[in-house]
């Protein structure tokens, strides 16, 4: 549905992409993450054709968005990053004017307007002036107009920035129910968002792509070996040289842990049964066992290792 | 609708949403129904010379106002990009904003119908004059509006704009002065007089004001607005770049 190749864009010395792919299914929602100026808007501003890239090649629904932006920019609904609202108009004075000018009209248009106010709970402000409204209101109005039209794809970038934790469930249920139709991007710094919502994750850092993939599957590939906490009640460095000794952990490490516990976090590859030997250890030293847990590394720790400058060589990346 | 009906009618709307359109069509109507009166009521005349005479200049400060926001004020909020995603043309979304402009002009122009009408009662004007002076003020008009939505695709702060919009008509009208094409014909001979034939509207509109209908006078503000327009448009599309 979506189709980025390779895809550069430059601002004046300012490389904001450098060689972006990546492709999307119909129906599917990608969450689209990297830190502040890693070049998500520009990714998106290039989908939605407000720019042109200047190399590679980007098509919607099969369409180039270079040879006819008009075609593509009626399948899209889009939410840019500054709330995209007429301060003068009135909530529905607005959603009428874009509904409008995205072709509808009569009683398409009355229905349509009917909808996104019950979807985007817009129902309390909808005869009210914009420039009153609050922030959350802003953005959920500015969602509305993305949706007027009943687009087949989404572009939101940062629909969540603002919002307090209610609003928030908010536009992720509001996400959640249209994803069975739609083929939605959106961006976001909050990771915690995204896997309630959808698997898919692009990691962007620097205009480039440094993962692109299945969250499990890029935890893992990012990291490269599982994460386990284990703790004794034990003198740490007699602890700490059995565990050296065990044999099958590539890194022991300690850390805090409650009074009189000698905590480490060890890495293991994965796949290996590393929590029975663990057991063992502390049965036959004859040391309580208080903590034994395998912690996944999360996608927030997959942001970190994948988006520190230099930190994780390209290979590493699942593209 | 057409697209650029879309435009225009939230566009028009717009002006009048704030109250500074209000303002600015009374400041329109007092200082010009000012300056015409007084001499109006000193020397007799039943004719509009004066209040035409005045609108080149008085224009220039009045027509950039009008303009400063049409682009300037959708970039500083984000509705530029709502506007560039529109499945229309952008050439549509910028004509939708120039004739909302014009429409708010001609509501001000109206205003001073009263004066023709009670010229008509009192004396007998050159009708042909009174015509050819408000073909002349809407060409005008017409022909700075376009040089104020060009200036203000160019920068993003309304002030800029407005100040940038000011100087280009008033460059636009200074070429047209026979005492200051004469000084630049002193510094490079006749390139003074190319300007003003070029560009200098002055004695277009001047020949307007007599009521003297020519193609040629049509042709340049007509031509001359339609330079400004596709400017605005190619800058709309390189702006992507
Ligand atoms: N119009 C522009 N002119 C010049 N540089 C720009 C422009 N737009 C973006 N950039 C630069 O391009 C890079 C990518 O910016 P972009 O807005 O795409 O980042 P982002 O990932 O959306 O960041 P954020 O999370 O802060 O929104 C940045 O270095 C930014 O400064
Ligand atoms: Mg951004």
């Amino acid at each position: 549905m979506i189709e980025v190749r390779d895809v550069t864009k430059r601002f004046g010395t300012t490389v904001a992409l450098d060689g972006v792919s990546f492709r999307l299914d119909k129906g599917e929602i990608l969450g689209f993450l990297g830190p502040n100026g890693a070049g998500k808007s520009t990714a998106m501003k290039i989908v939605t054709t407000f720019l042109a890239p200047d190399g590679g090649t980007v098509s919607v629904d099969g369409i180039d968005v270079l040879r006819n932006p008009l075609e593509v920019r009626s399948r899209i609904g889009y939410l840019p990053e500054n709330h995209p609202l007429y301060v003068d108009m009135m909530v529905h004075e607005y959603l009428q004017f874009v509904g409008r000018a995205r072709g509808l009209a009569g009683d398409e248009l009355r229905r349509r307007l009917e909808w996104v106010v019950e979807a985007c709970g817009l129902g309390s402000v909808f005869r009210k002036p914009i420039n009153e409204l609050s922030k959350g209101f802003r953005q959920r109005t500015g969602l509305a107009q993305a949706l007027i039209h009943d687009p087949e794809v989404l572009i939101l970038d940062e629909p969540t920035s603002g919002l307090d934790p209610l609003q928030i469930i908010g536009i992720r249920e509001l996400i959640q129910g249209l994803a069975r139709s739609k083929t939605i991007i959106f961006s976001t710094h909050i990771l915690q968002e995204v896997s309630p919502v959808t698997d898919r994750v692009v990691i962007i850092n620097g205009g480039r792509i440094v993962a692109d993939g299945r969250i499990g599957e890029l935890e893992r590939a990012a990291m490269g070996r599982n994460r386990i906490f284990v703790a004794y009640r034990a003198p740490a460095a007699a602890a700490e040289a059995a565990l050296r000794d065990l044999g099958g952990l590539h890194e022991v490490r300690p850390v805090a842990g409650r009074d009189g516990a000698a905590r480490f976090e060890v890495r293991a590859d994965f796949g290996q049964d590393v929590l029975a030997p663990l057991g063992r250890l502390g049965q036959s030293h004859g040391w309580d066992l208080l903590e034994l847990q395998e912690s996944p590394f999360s996608l927030e720790d997959t942001f970190i290792a994948l988006t520190r400058q230099g930190a994780v060589p390209r290979e590493v990346s699942h593209v | 609708m057409s697209n650029a009906g879309v435009i225009f009618r939230r566009e028009f709307a717009a002006y009048f949403n704030s109250p500074i359109a209000y303002i600015f069509i009374i400041v329109f109507l007092v200082l010009n129904c000012g300056l015409f009166m007084t001499p109006f009521f000193l020397a007799q005349l039943a004719d509009m010379r004066d209040f035409f005479g005045n609108l080149p200049l008085f224009l220039i400060f009045f027509i950039p106002a009008v303009t400063m926001r049409l682009w300037a004020e959708d970039k500083r909020s984000g509705t530029f990009e709502l506007l560039m995603t529109l499945p229309m043309k952008s050439s549509e979304v910028m004509l939708g904003k120039y004739f909302a402009a014009m429409a708010f002009y001609v509501v001000a122009l109206l205003g001073t119908l009263p004066i023709p009408i009670m010229l008509a009662m009192l004396g007998k004007p050159d009708l042909g004059a009174v015509f050819g002076g408000y073909l002349g003020a809407l060409l005008l008009g017409g022909l700075y509006m376009a040089v104020g939505i060009f200036t203000s695709g160019l920068l993003r702060d309304q002030i800029s704009a407005f100040i940038l919009g000011m100087l280009a008509c008033f460059a636009l009208f200074l070429v047209g002065v026979p005492a200051v094409s004469a000084t630049i014909d002193g510094w490079v001979g006749g390139f003074g007089s190319f300007l003003q034939n070029a560009f200098g509207l002055m004695p277009h509109y001047q020949a307007l004001q007599r009521g003297v209908l020519e193609l040629g006078d049509l042709a340049y503000f007509l031509g001359l607005t339609a330079v400004f327009l596709v400017l605005n448009a190619v800058w709309l599309e390189g702006r992507k770049y």
